[in-house]
């Protein structure tokens, strides 16, 4: 590894000692920056400038010979070979209500069980990387809170520890004016309360509100990860001022700090109207901050074991409507992978010249649920989850891992 | 022959020419006898008002949606811009034009969003991504000032009928006043945030001052565009006119349409008699041509119509053009190849609406 380490562009022996710790441990990790309502292939993975339906923006040249991003990506393109795009996702709903859930469950058959989102399935499966901090945060705008239900069967203990805007959970910072023993001895308390409410009734809110006290003293312990003042000035203008700019920059803290799995969410891309206007403004957003951390875990050696993932629940419309947007399009997309077993430079994918359908091979998201877990080391059909006695598939039985996007 | 009296409540569809892709700009010429279309397909479109024939004389112009053009108001000139910031001069006096008599290669950082001609026709004005207000030599294209101060986007230009003053409205709401009599020289701000939205939790600024026009004695500049957008998604908003008193830079109204429409007003165009005519957009349904006294909030009149991109005033005063969206059939969330035999781009029609009384032998003629 410490070979490696000196091959990625002389910043081996930049390497803070806490990161090159990690990268020894190999501890696969997972960054998983979901744009809700769906980013534009067009304006982004897959311009197609000479399509009937391609919107008003150049193409460009990326890093790969032939290969071309929209203009609206010039920080991802100086990036492609270091990443994969998979520009034939053919996935089966353009609700956002259903597609949301289906596409972060994986959708594996249906057993008449509430399956977990990919963050929780991540954190059951492999656990904690690093024993004293939770498995699974996510990052959005607005409120933070413990999130339990995103587990599902699992049990709220693999629920998202959500921070509000990518900051510490409120309270985090223990007063002064209580002593650690005085601290130890509150929390002993809350426990035997809620023990003896858990012996009458239902145990689900329980768990939850006992896992969510748990990781806010493992953070409490490790309150450093939030010390912005510590951030590199020039890490914030690389990664933008805006909210997913600063959610991505506080996401390659908490892998470089040892979470398993870190969502990043970002609203509002639902562009039904006004899709070019908005998209000039929006694209900048998720592509200056994606190829700084692509950067920065490949400059730290992560990348060999963090796997990096910009998707949505659909794409968009190759039809432009009447307010100028474009609306779901399941039928023929594009995402990013990147790290972590995934080929560096494969850009994969048939599709028509005008980009509406997928020619050969479509890829669904069990496909991709597939890749995923194999790259992390999870035998998808070998692997299963234990529910009230039954064996669960924790994949699709029937899709596989894309070949064209492995090592 | 006298020109029929104008009577907006009697306004009526006279004639309607479909293009099989979308157009986002329509103009009259200043003969009034060509009309110029472009957009999405990248060509530009010239269709002869006295033919009979509805398919219009179509040349290869730009490589990217077109975004503005403009008639020269004396010379047979036309002026086309582009998504990637290239203006082009065409001589039309021909039959088709042959290469652009000259083009400006960078007018823009991107977007050229707005074209204007000065009233003595000496200048081009072009505005759009890079916030700058530029004046060019309608000559040969020369670059003659640079107008900054605009901190985002610019939408719109509109020049006042005296000829001495240019308007230019942006992103953020700020219409900026210019001297053209005076070197060019900036006069004055309008407040016109009311027209821009950018809510907390948005990713983006929304709306602007998507359109500018003053009312013939120049004593009115009306600013269109929509207020309070709920997000930056879909973008809905409240489709809204300012009115502005020239004298003071004061609001003196603020006009509102009546329907259902979500959309910004992407052109307005004042009538003779005072009345403001805009048209705005909305998703999936149908939209409308409206029209409003400027004292009074509510409309005088509206007629129902797809969502439009741009008006054009006929110089007889008396027509107006809409460049229409009309569905191919395949707009709309896609669900699995429902389209794929048949899955084409959306279109156009470019209305011509009448402002006049339809006469009898029309009312019999289209029932």
């Amino acid at each position: 590894m410490l070979g490696m380490l000196g091959g990625t562009a002389g910043f081996g022996s930049l390497l803070q000692p806490a990161i090159a710790e990690k990268v020894a441990k190999k501890n696969k990790q997972v960054c998983l920056i979901w744009l809700d309502g769906g980013m534009s292939q067009y304006e982004s993975w897959h311009p197609l400038p000479e399509s009937q339906f391609a919107g008003p923006f150049r193409s460009i040249k990326t890093s790969i010979p032939g290969v071309h991003f929209s203009e609206l990506m010039p920080h991802s393109a100086k990036i492609a070979h270091k990443i994969s795009v998979i520009r034939s996702m053919s996935t089966k709903d353009p609700n956002h209500s259903t597609g949301v859930p289906r596409m972060q469950r994986g959708d594996p058959v249906n057993r008449g069980v509430d399956y977990p989102y990919l963050g929780s399935a991540v954190a059951k499966l492999l656990g904690p990387a690093d024993p004293e901090l939770p498995p699974y945060i996510w990052i959005k705008p607005g409120n933070g809170g413990f999130i339990h239900r995103e587990a599902g069967f699992l049990g709220a203990q693999y629920g998202a520890l959500a921070l509000g805007d990518g900051q510490a959970p409120i309270h985090i910072h223990r007063p002064d004016t209580i002593s650690a023993h005085h601290d130890e001895a509150r929390h002993a308390l809350r426990k035997s309360a809620n023990e003896r409410f858990k012996a009458y009734r239902g145990a689900a809110e329980i768990d939850a509100y006992e896992t969510s006290y748990e990781m806010a003293q493992q953070l409490m312990a490790r309150k450093d990860i939030f010390d912005d003042e510590k951030l590199n000035p020039r890490d914030r203008e690389r990664y933008g001022t805006h909210p997913l700019g600063r959610h991505i920059l506080r996401a390659r803290g908490l892998l470089e700090a040892g979470v398993r799995f870190v969502k990043v969410n970002s609203y509002h891309w639902d562009t039904h109207g006004d899709n070019f206007n908005m998209s000039q403004r929006l694209v900048p957003q998720i592509d200056q901050p994606f190829a700084a951390l692509i950067n920065d875990l490949d400059e730290s050696g992560m990348l060999e074991n963090v796997l990096v993932i910009v998707m949505s629940e659909f794409g968009r419309t190759p039809v432009i409507n009447s307010r100028l947007g474009r609306d779901h399009w399941p039928d023929c997309w594009s995402l990013a992978l990147a790290g972590c077993g995934i080929k560096r430079g494969a850009i994969v994918g048939e599709t028509s010249k005008d980009g509406a359908w997928v020619e050969g091979t479509g890829y669904d998201v069990g496909d991709l649920f597939h890749t995923i877990f194999t790259v992390l080391g999870i035998h998808p059909r070998r692997t299963k989850y234990r529910h009230q006695g039954q064996k669960l598939a924790i994949a699709h039985d029937e899709c596989r891992p894309i070949e064209e996007v492995m090592l | 022959m006298s020109k029929p009296a104008l009577d907006i409540k009697a306004a009526w569809m006279s004639r309607e020419l479909k293009h099989d892709r979308q157009l986002y700009r329509a103009q009259f010429s200043p003969d009034g006898r060509l009309v110029a279309a472009a957009g999405q397909d990248r060509l530009v479109h010239l269709w002869d008002l006295a033919s009979e024939e509805p398919a219009p004389n179509s040349f290869d112009a730009h490589r990217t949606w077109i975004s503005s053009l403009v008639f020269h108001p004396t010379e047979k000139l036309l002026f086309t811009a582009d998504y990637h910031g290239i203006i082009y001069c065409w001589d039309y006096g021909a039959e088709l034009p042959g290469p652009p008599r000259w083009s400006i290669p960078e007018a823009d950082r991107n977007n050229v969003r707005a074209l204007l001609i000065t009233n003595d026709g000496q200048h081009l004005v072009s505005a759009g991504d890079d916030a700058i207000v530029k004046v060019w030599s309608t000559a040969d294209g020369r670059p003659v000032t640079q107008l900054k101060g605009h901190k985002d986007c610019v939408f719109s230009l509109a020049v006042s009928p005296d000829g001495n003053h240019l308007v230019s409205g942006d992103l953020l709401g700020s219409i900026r006043q210019w001297n053209i009599a005076d070197s060019w020289k900036p006069a004055r701000e309008f407040d016109a945030r009311l027209l821009h939205t950018r809510g907390d939790d948005f990713l983006a600024d929304v709306g602007g001052v998507r359109s500018l026009a003053f009312r013939a004695d120049g004593q009115v500049l009306a600013a269109g565009g929509m207020k309070e957008a709920k997000s930056n998604a879909f973008c809905p908003g409240k489709p809204t006119v300012l009115v502005f008193d020239w004298a003071t830079g004061v609001v003196k109204n603020e006009l509102r349409i009546m329907g259902k429409s979500d959309g910004p007003f992407n052109a307005l165009r004042f009538l003779e008699d005072g009345t403001v005519v805009g048209h705005t957009e909305i998703l999936h349904s149908n939209s409308e041509l409206t029209f409003w006294q400027i004292d009074q909030v509510d409309p005088l009149h509206s007629l129902v119509s797809p969502p439009a991109y741009d008006l054009s005033l006929h110089p007889d005063g008396r027509q107006l053009l809409a460049a229409c969206y009309i569905s191919g059939g395949g707009t709309g969330n896609g669900a699995q190849k429902r389209f794929e035999d048949n899955y084409v781009p959306n279109k156009s029609a470019l209305r011509i609406f009448s402002l006049y009384a339809k006469p009898i032998t029309e009312e019999k003629k289209t029932g």
